[in-house]
């Protein structure tokens, strides 16, 4: 018996994504983003985001079957993101994926959005992707999760405790004038900068952070240094800042995830989520695991921010566990916790 | 011999039905502003059962956005998936059909204290809906408690392509703040 295919559809923030896999293959990964709508608003605004979902969502599986070569009679079961994200957002991806379910009468995975982001792995490696230290760090999310089963396992060790890693690259970069999303932008003019020219804090690193949140992050302060640093030197070099900045938020990310997997005994690093595509997070999380002997996988630049193959990645991975599907009926949840890898 | 799928989620009530040729097969509904989501597929997969679908008609509201996006991205894909068409309707005016008054104006919660309505002349809509505060919207008959008639809906030879939402999304640009 060949592996079953997946579909899964993902809506949960700006990217109207439909994904398609066979077993661990790939066979397509569309993304119809909104975020041109956004840039003039600085950040992503809900109700554009919805209704270019809404619009998007039928070309978007279409061309996805086309990609695979395939027609909908082919799918054997959807995924569908059901959280956390932006719930109006959330709601046209779980409409449209179980009025295919129930016209298909194919099993539904109603996922979550954070396991799905590390399950995308498993298409890129070929080996068990658990247990695992997780770092997902995006536009919407920084957390730090221990993975002993993908498909029914997940425990949250730390997570941000204000900005979410990729928000405060989208603010600094505003600040810079650098435009949104401010991710890329920066990653590109960190690359002629002097990380080490400024000394920006490292937030929740002092000893006694250590003992009591050690897996935790914390974004703002830095952020502040950085608009004070800005005030104070207005001759100032805007490569050095970027890349000191960068530099700063890519220390603090890898020091506690190291620490996570010192702790836990587990030698497996899973880096996942929209940051993870940022060049220099890829280069010294590679040199500081080799050091330790720490397992690295981080997916390919493209699986890293949101698409629906992780979606269909997590789906298909369900099915090869024997997973129970969701019921048909279920309702978006904006803040699904990850411990909830699947709706039953 | 037709066999439609009537959805509507235009308002706080969600509708589905299977019509043939104008007959009623089934009918359900659940209340609940914010209950579409999980209502509609458990309706559709009761209402499906032994039948066999040629088309699907929705609601094109006016009416709150993610209640009304719920009904029109399902009845989409379950469209594909069936390899059917798809022909949305004018929700008002679907409501306005029960009422048999010469002249009258149908209204639906907008949120934010406003309503969308429309007013019927004859049984015919008189130019587009529209979004107001209540206290504009003048008319010796006004009916604001009624849900939308899936029988009528079907009935309606329209073919809204996009949802009508009839407002724009709140958002101020950067460069206006």
């Amino acid at each position: 018996m060949t592996a079953p295919i997946v579909l899964g559809i993902e809506t949960s923030c700006d990217e109207t994504a439909v994904g398609i896999v066979r077993g661990r293959t790939l066979l397509a990964n569309v993304i119809a983003s909104s975020v041109a709508e956004h840039a003039r608003f600085g950040g992503v605004v809900p109700e554009i985001a919805s209704r270019a979902h809404l619009e998007a969502m039928q070309p978007t599986i279409e061309k996805a079957l086309k990609d695979s070569k395939l027609t909908l009679k082919d799918i054997d079961a959807v995924a569908v993101t059901a959280g956390p994200g932006l719930v109006g957002a959330l709601l046209v991806g779980v409409s449209a994926a179980t009025g295919l379910a129930l016209g298909l009468d194919k099993p539904i995975y109603a996922v979550n959005h954070l396991a799905a982001h590390i399950s995308v792995d498993f298409l890129t490696h070929d080996e068990p992707l658990d247990p695992t230290i997780a770092l997902l760090v995006s536009g919407g999310h920084s957390s730090l999760l221990q993975v002993d089963d993908i498909t029914a396992s997940i425990t949250k060790l730390g997570a941000t405790m204000d900005d979410a890693a990729g928000e405060a690259f989208d603010k600094i970069a505003r600040v810079m004038k650098l435009g949104f999303p401010g991710g890329p932008a920066i990653d590109a003019l960190a690359q002629t900068g002097d990380a080490q020219a400024i000394d920006f804090p490292r937030g929740l690193t002092t000893s006694n952070d250590w003992q009591t949140r050690p897996y935790d992050f914390s974004f703002s302060g830095l952020k502040t240094a950085v608009a004070r640093y800005l005030e104070a030197t207005p001759d100032y070099a805007k490569a050095n800042v970027a890349a000191s900045f960068q530099e700063a938020i890519v220390d603090v990310l890898l020091l506690k995830s190291l620490a996570a997997c010192k702790a836990t005994g587990i030698n497996s690093l899973v880096i996942a989520g929209g940051v993870a595509a940022n060049s220099r997070l890829r280069a010294l999380a590679m040199q500081r695991c080799e050091k330790a002997g720490i397992r690295l996988r981080i997916p390919a630049p493209g699986l890293c921010t949101d698409n629906g193959a992780m979606v269909a990645a997590l789906g298909s991975l369900m099915v090869a566990a024997n997973r129970a599907p969701s019921p048909i009926a279920f309702d978006a949840d904006s803040s699904l916790p990850v411990g909830v890898i699947s709706l039953s | 011999m037709t066999i439609s799928l009537a959805i509507d989620t235009s308002t706080s009530r969600t509708c589905v039905a299977i019509i043939e040729d104008g007959a009623l097969l089934w009918s359900g509904h659940k209340d609940g502003a914010t209950a579409h989501g999980p209502a509609l597929p458990s309706l559709v997969s009761e209402a499906i059962k032994g039948h066999a679908i040629d088309e699907v008609v929705v609601g094109m509201g006016p009416g709150p956005f993610t209640g009304l996006r719920i009904g029109i991205a399902f009845a989409r894909s379950f469209a594909l998936s069936r390899n059917i068409e798809v022909r949305g309707v004018c929700s008002l005016d679907a409501i306005a059909a029960q009422v048999t008054s010469k002249d009258f104006i149908i209204t639906v919660d907008a949120r934010r204290k406003e309503v969308y309505w429309a007013r019927y002349v004859d049984g015919v809509r008189v130019g587009n809906p529209a979004v107001s505060f209540p206290i504009d919207v003048v008319g010796n008959e006004i009916r604001n408690n009624l849900f939308p008639d899936l029988i009528a809906l079907v009935a309606l030879k329209q073919e809204f392509a996009e949802p009508i939402y009839l407002r724009h999304p709140d958002a101020v640009a950067t460069s206006d703040r």
